[in-house]
């Protein structure tokens, strides 16, 4: 049956892979978040030549495949002599890659605004990113938190791409082990279930964030 | 003060509004009435550039407002709009509704800005209602909170784009009412709307719109009286008689 006694043997290169898969996906959420938004609105802004780049990104960066970005970051880059670590690499590429499809959540969140939102704050006189910031955004959140939870599970199980460019993550410590003991069923279930245990807090707490907003107004 | 010479406004092909000149005085109120894709709504949003004009001229005291280079912000920030679908945010208090401008355009304090909105909801009849979120309101109340938002940027101009229309019959009164005092306290009103009785009380004249033209320009006594065009004098049998 299952021989978790790896689990002691191999603690340490465990913890680690655990919390780089952790610190990456984390710093990656932010970070595809803020974009995500900045580049969801500069998709619908009147201004022609933003809306191009905003189009352009997302359409470049959620069909081509996330492993070809994190390669690109570490492989590629250090051609014109800009070097990361994997960590590094990795996160860059997860953070590019997610916030091209957290662009387009929010972007038909702020589409679902009803217009006279936008014509009752510019009529009283602000400009449009402080509608943006005050009237638009904090009603679309509450209708993209959903698709945006979707992302963000997918981000933490994607970060396993860090495993590619050695990124020390969960899965490239579980490869190493693997190969170490030969042990390949057993690590890879423990994996598996460590991946769960940040997944499913992340499911629960979005779904906690999401029925919080709905009772605000 | 508003001034429209020789305005014209097309979507595509439609010639929405044609050749309009109209000129609005200061304290003056102007009800526009009209059959409903008339453009009575398009003529009033163009005021504070909520739609743009094809060509011709419109202004208001001296600024442009069919010139790209003017800064409309600061243009709308003397023009306050009440809207139909009353249009409050809905994740804001009736109050922090009507602070929300004062504070971000005319960098009022917050102790000011909660200052006049507080009077502004007394003004309107629901100085209790502050801490309420839209949701929380009936029609009538969440269109005397859209006025009182409007008024606490201290507008120089109310446009009002059938503010009544989207209220159950009883709340209809309490809205007319508060715009009934404004008028008589001297407030520039433009008001699109299908209260006829409004219109000929309140009324300093009556604009008659169809098809994008102004028909009759008259006194509301007048106008409903005794109406020179055929248009008009149909438009009133069908909604004076039913």
């Amino acid at each position: 049956m299952l021989d978790f006694s790896i689990l002691i043997d191999y603690s340490d290169m465990l913890w680690d892979g655990f919390k780089v898969t952790i610190v990456a996906s984390l710093i990656a959420l932010v970070a595809s978040f803020i974009i995500g938004t900045v580049v969801a609105v500069m998709r619908i802004t009147p201004i022609a030549p933003l809306r191009w780049v905003g189009t352009a990104y997302v359409e470049f960066f959620r069909n081509i495949p996330l492993v070809v970005i994190a390669f690109f970051f570490f492989i590629g880059t250090p051609a014109i002599g800009i070097r990361f670590s994997g960590i590094t690499a990795g996160t860059i590429a997860l953070s590019i890659y997610t916030s091209a499809f957290i662009a387009e959540a929010v972007r038909s969140g702020i589409l679902s605004i009803p217009k006279g939102q936008m014509e009752a704050a510019r009529s009283s006189g602000l400009n449009y990113m402080q509608t943006m910031r005050m009237i638009i955004l904090p009603q679309a959140i509450k209708i993209v938190i959903p698709p945006i939870g979707n992302q963000f599970i997918n981000l933490v199980k994607n970060s396993s791409i860090l495993a590619l460019i050695s990124g020390a993550d969960l899965m490239y410590q579980a490869d190493l082990i693997s190969a170490k003991t030969f042990i390949v069923f057993d690590v890879y279930i423990l994996v598996a279930l460590l991946y769960l245990i940040i997944t499913i807090p992340l499911s629960v707490g979005l779904r906690y964030i999401e029925s919080r907003l709905a009772n605000t107004y | 003060m508003i001034s429209f010479n020789n305005v014209n406004k097309y979507y595509g092909d439609f010639h929405v509004l044609k050749n309009i000149n109209l000129m609005i005085n200061k304290g003056e109120v102007v009800v526009i009435i009209g059959p409903s894709g008339s453009g009575k709504s398009t003529l009033l949003r163009c005021i504070n550039r909520l739609e743009t004009i094809s060509d011709g001229s419109l202004t208001i005291g001296d600024k442009a407002i069919h010139d790209k280079n003017t800064d409309i912000n600061k243009v709308r920030q003397r023009i306050g709009m009440v809207f139909q679908q009353f249009n409050l945010y809905p994740h804001k208090t009736a109050l922090e509704n009507i602070t929300l401008a004062p504070m971000n355009v005319l960098k009022k304090s917050k102790e000011e800005a909660k200052e006049t909105a507080e009077f502004y909801l007394g003004k309107v009849g629901i100085p209790n209602k502050a801490s309420s979120y839209p949701s929380q309101l009936s029609g009538g109340q969440q269109q005397r909170v859209a006025i009182a938002r409007a008024l606490a940027m201290k507008p120089e101009i109310l446009l009002f784009d059938e503010p009544t229309s989207a209220l159950d019959p009883e709340m209809v009164g309490e809205v007319l009412d508060v715009m009934k005092t404004l008028a008589k306290e001297g407030m520039t009103m433009v008001v699109v709307t299908h209260e006829m009785g409004f219109a000929k009380e309140v009324g300093d004249r009556i604009i008659f719109i169809d098809e994008g033209q102004i028909l009759e320009v008259a006194d509301p006594v007048e106008f409903f009286e005794n109406p020179q065009e055929d248009r008009a004098k149909l438009f009133l049998s069908r909604i004076l008689n039913h």
